[in-house]
């Protein structure tokens, strides 16, 4: 089994996958993951939210996440909360995001 | 956590509302009502109904059961209103219009029809009300955009009981002075609460979180937005001072403090949502932003033109192509520009949702085709410009040619539409496993968030 660091890295690495399908980026870049915390016996929970509060999307990213999140290597149980605090901005995205959208 | 869901029946609306805007249009270009007739003729009131009723109305129904629901994070209160409301609406407004039709051709008909439609119509508006009201009542306190909203929503009430006396009116049922009286009178009052308060507070309500999510802009509802909620209300409550039958002194001043408080809120709203473009994050707008721009420079115009026109107390045509440049500039503009979006959107959430996360999917971006949607975009606010000017300089000919370009691009942009819902531009490999879904409605069921 792998270390709980490296397990959380990797399950960020599956978020990857499933992407914001209005700004079209991955989730993670979007910055709509919070934190991925993993516990030595393989159960991984993601803390995420959604650019806007009542988007109707906001139950299939959350299935995603959580589908992603179980397929990853190592993972014996996922568990998605979803959280609007703090609110989502766009200066939660990462570079390669603000890049793409233009504004770096 | 409790949340929104796609709306079973919005697609209902939308394809029976974008049938009655081109059928109005057809019927402006083949020289139907105004400006071939009188302005208050049965057969303008058929051109006027079908558009205000048949296109907006039904579209901002649609709409706001798929989005009143996002603004406050809940679920609609009630998922089987929606067909009932639909139904109620559609019957309504056929018994209206071939109440008109027989108005000007003295069927006897009318005397039925008009009353019936005009009961069966505020029926299904009554229960949108309710539906969408308690929808709202689930998440209070309310941010101001689902404020406006709401004060969109009790502008119905004015319209329909408005609308229902004319109809009795016009019916026959109270004959007389009176009638004749009472349509001179609260003519204008039924318009200002339709296009004003129902069509545009809803618009002004619903664009601004929508506006905000599709550019990625800072979302409004600091001290302006109150205004806008305060002054959109005030000006609704004028119009309510207006409508008893005090006496014509009496009644000035309310009709001016509605023009007064309508024309501030609609220019804080305009600086509002100038400054969501200007602090956007997405720099590159997407089509559907670029046109509501457009739609939202038409509303300027009409902004600075009404009080204008009344200050000076233009005669006709003024009047008229004001009402034109309300309906068909701002509000057809940013409701064709919107719908673009939205039912990409939508159906993006029906065919791919479910698959996030387990394969492959595109954007939403990827069920659009804006180069070719573009050209019928630019050419129905060009047609507008021009059936504006015709209807100023009261060159019927002109205006039916103009109304015939809007119909051809409308007609041109429901066909994109319809490619969206069909996933026409969606590449092979990222078709859903099962294939495109029913154009009329929804196949998901609501979902927990």
């Amino acid at each position: 089994m792998n270390a709980p660091k490296q397990l959380a890295e990797a399950v960020r690495e599956s978020l990857r996958s499933v992407i914001d399908p209005e700004i079209g980026l991955n989730i993670v870049d979007v910055g709509l993951v919070y934190d991925v915390d993993a516990d030595g016996s393989g159960v991984v929970t993601v803390t995420m939210t959604t650019t806007t509060q009542g988007c109707p999307a906001t139950g299939y990213l959350r299935q995603g996440a959580e589908e992603a999140a179980a397929r990853t290597a190592g993972v014996a149980a996922a568990k998605v909360n979803l959280t609007y605090d703090p609110p989502w901005g766009p200066e939660l995205m990462s570079e390669t995001a603000r890049e793409i959208l233009g504004f770096g | 956590m409790p949340g929104a869901s796609v709306a079973r029946w919005s697609m209902s609306y939308f394809a029976a509302a974008l049938a009655c805007l081109l059928a109005g249009l057809a019927l402006m270009a083949a020289g139907f009502g105004y400006p071939s007739q009188p302005a208050q003729a049965p057969d303008t009131l058929v051109v006027v109904h079908l558009v205000a009723l048949g296109w907006l109305s039904a579209l901002m129904l649609g709409a706001l059961t798929q989005f009143v629901p996002v603004l406050v994070s809940q679920k609609l209160y009630s998922d089987r209103a929606p067909p009932i409301v639909l139904a109620c609406h559609f019957l309504g407004l056929a018994g209206l219009l071939g109440g008109f039709v027989g108005l000007g051709r003295s069927w006897r008909s009318s005397v039925f029809l008009l009353p019936a439609g005009g009961l069966l119509l505020s029926l299904g508006f009554a229960l949108a009300i309710l539906n969408l009201g308690a929808t709202l009542a689930r998440n209070r306190p309310l941010a101001a955009p689902a404020r406006i909203v709401a004060a969109g929503l009790a502008s119905l009430p004015i319209v329909f009981g408005l609308g229902v006396v004319f109809t009795l009116a016009l019916g026959g049922w109270a004959p007389g002075a009176g009638a004749a009286r009472l349509l001179a009178d609260d003519l204008s009052i039924h318009a200002a609460a339709g296009l004003g308060g129902w069509l545009t507070l809803t618009a002004f309500g619903v664009s601004y979180r929508l506006l905000a999510m599709f550019m990625l802009a800072p979302d409004a509802g600091g001290r302006l937005t109150e205004a806008v909620f305060w002054l959109g209300a005030g000006a609704l409550i004028m119009l309510l001072q207006a409508v008893p039958g005090a006496s014509p002194r009496l009644i000035l001043a309310p009709r001016v403090l509605a023009v007064v408080f309508g024309s501030a809120a609609v220019a804080i709203y305009l600086w509002e949502v100038a400054g969501l473009f200007r602090q956007r994050k997405r720099r590159k707008l997407e089509l559907n932003s670029k046109m509501s721009a457009v739609a939202l420079a038409w509303l300027a115009v009409a902004a600075i033109a009404l009080p204008a026109s009344l200050a000076a107390e233009a005669p006709s045509p003024a009047p008229e192509t004001l009402l034109f440049i309300a309906a068909f500039g701002w509000l057809t503009g940013l409701g064709l520009a919107m719908l673009y979006k939205i039912v990409a959107f939508l159906t993006w959430l029906e065919c791919y949702g479910h698959w996030l996360g387990k394969r492959r999917t595109p954007r939403v971006q990827d069920l659009v085709r804006e180069e070719r949607a573009l050209p019928w975009f630019v050419l129905y606010h060009v047609a507008v410009l021009c059936g504006a000017a015709a209807l100023m300089l009261q060159w019927g000919v002109a205006f039916r040619f103009a109304s015939l370009a809007m119909l051809c691009a409308a007609a041109a942009i429901g066909l994109e539409v319809l490619r969206i819902r069909r996933l026409a531009a969606v590449p092979a490999e990222l078709a859903p496993p099962e294939g495109p879904p029913p154009l009329l409605f929804s196949r998901l069921r609501p979902t927990n968030a």
